[in-house]
């Protein structure tokens, strides 16, 4: 488990990502798919991940789609135009920041 | 897979919304989030409430309140921090332009003008409202959300009033006028009678609200001030007496050239000539007179007396000034032509009647402000650019005199 401090930078990046790989998914899935592909080293918590996404809604970048699941409403997450551009511009800045780090670090890549 | 029933679903949401979250967005992903969590994840032995109660801490760190509040923060705080940078860099820039104006102002250097509506333009249309939005947001009471807003009003009215009175534009009285109306007859008592119950808050606020009435009946004093009615008689009495002289002067001199009229021992075409001149010069010096007077009274009903006008713009700029010399300061054609009437005068009196001390229609260049290292400036502007009008007269009437006072020597 990492930090909250780490995730809190890098959560709008993690969410637009998925959501832009993955089309529409809801809050409880994000948190299960990201547990899932970092092995549970990564666990985004829901009171970080609700506000972000109802901030990103409000900016436009996400869209909401309410589907009847049983006996409760399900919200589904999906990115709009602008908010696949930002995604992109996320990553980028993310991987030269990583580039930044490692070179200020001064760490040594594990290969493999 | 466990499925929740009604029943269970009711009890979440009842929860939920007893733990203070009021979004009923974020109330919906709440419920849907936690009965994920039970339906994917609890024990098939454990109890629903039990695993409920289990699970639901680690949504927050001290209540479940605290996402709705990060909700809300992220919500309307969006541009919070941009926000904040811009009020300190718009209250720092307007800040520094203001103490560069006002000095400017003093020394009577160039730029004055534009460093202040500069500063109070940043001040007035980004720094306050910024504050207002931003403190605005802290106070959580009504009261004081009023009180901060009328107190935002009047810092703009205010700022804007000082500076249509240094920049001598209309309507600065009314301004100033209006927002010390504003702090002494709304804000004082919003926030005298506010504080005044709260016991904590009570000394201070009457202390603060004293405070606040001298200054603002110190403000009103300023704003207001004016010279004493014995002053300004004084003055325009001054200046009457100087057109009375005038006046007697060309009398004195009409009846000299009537006694000149049978005279043979002088040449009377030069008289004439003498005559048709100075009185051509005063009078184009007159219509400048009398166009300021004009001006003022143009499209008012009632017309007023060379007193009352006196009066009320004997320290008036702009209305002297935009008359005699347009924006660039460049004067009009009609000032120069006096100036050129002055020169062909000295002409004729140096080459008919033998004049050659005219110092006092001197029309050359002088030192600005007679100190000959400030550089050298024209007549037409030494005597009336940025001039009031109480001065524009003066020189006018003083020249029309000087005239009449030249033509007598001659005669």
């Amino acid at each position: 488990m990492y930090s909250s401090e780490l995730i809190k930078g890098t959560l709008k990046t993690i969410i637009l990502k998925l959501l832009s790989e993955n089309g529409k998914m809801y809050g409880y899935e994000i948190t299960q798919k990201v547990k899932e592909l970092t092995d549970g080293k990564i666990q985004l918590t829901e009171g970080a991940l609700y506000p972000t996404l109802h901030a990103l809604e409000a900016d436009g970048i996400l869209t909401t789609n309410a589907v009847n699941v049983g006996n409760r409403i399900r919200k589904y997450y999906t990115v709009t135009k602008s908010g696949k551009k930002m995604a992109s511009e996320k990553v980028t800045e993310f991987q030269d920041f990583m580039n930044t780090m490692v070179f200020l670090l001064d760490l040594k890549l594990k290969k493999g | 897979m466990f499925v929740l029933n009604e029943q269970q679903v009711s009890f979440i949401i009842a929860d939920i919304r007893r733990n203070g979250i009021e979004m009923e967005e974020l109330q919906l992903n709440l419920l849907d989030h936690i009965c994920c969590i039970i339906e994917n994840e609890m024990p098939p032995d454990q109890n629903f409430e039990e695993y409920y109660q289990s699970i639901i801490p680690r949504f927050f760190k001290k209540e479940l309140r605290e996402i709705q509040e990060e909700t809300e923060l992220l919500l309307t705080f969006k541009n919070y921090y941009a926000m904040k940078k811009v009020m300190f860099v718009s209250g720092t820039i307007s800040a520094i332009l203001f103490a560069t104006g006002s000095f400017f102002k003093v020394m009577h250097w160039p730029g004055a003008a534009i460093c202040l509506v500069l500063a109070v333009a940043i001040m007035c249309l980004i720094f306050l409202p910024l504050v207002f939005l931003l403190k605005a947001k802290e106070v959580k009471v009504k009261r004081e959300k009023i009180t901060l807003s009328v107190a935002t009003f009047f810092g703009i009215a205010f700022s804007l009033g000082i500076l249509f009175k240094v920049m001598h534009w209309p309507g600065a009285n009314i301004l100033g006028l209006g927002a010390l109306a504003i702090l002494i007859f709304l804000f004082l008592p919003i926030y005298f009678f506010g504080g005044i119950r709260n016991p904590e808050t009570k000394t201070n606020t009457t202390i603060t609200s004293i405070l606040i009435l001298g200054a603002g009946a110190l403000l009103f004093m300023i704003v207001n001030l004016r010279p004493s009615h014995q002053v300004d008689y004084l003055r325009y009495v001054a200046v009457e007496h100087l057109n009375q002289s005038y006046t007697v002067a060309t009398a004195q001199n009409n009846i000299r050239y009537d006694q000149l009229v049978g005279d043979s021992s002088k040449s009377q075409m030069d008289f004439t000539t003498l005559k048709n001149s100075c009185n051509e010069l005063c009078n184009k010096i007159e219509a400048e007179k009398k166009q300021v007077i004009d001006f003022i009274n143009a499209g008012r009903d009632e017309k007023l007396s060379n007193e009352q006008i006196f009066y009320e713009y004997s320290n008036n700029y702009d209305v002297p000034n935009n008359l005699l010399f347009d924006n660039m300061g460049i004067p009009t054609p009609q000032l120069l032509a006096i100036k050129q009437d002055i020169t062909n005068f000295k002409k004729l009196l140096t080459e008919k009647h033998n004049k050659t001390s005219l110092s006092i229609l001197d029309t050359s260049d002088s030192n600005i402000y007679g100190n000959p290292e400030q550089g050298k400036t024209t007549w037409e502007k030494a005597k009336f650019f940025h001039a009031p009008y109480e001065l524009v007269l003066t020189n006018f009437t003083q020249l029309q005199l000087d005239i009449r006072i030249i033509e007598a020597s001659c005669l």
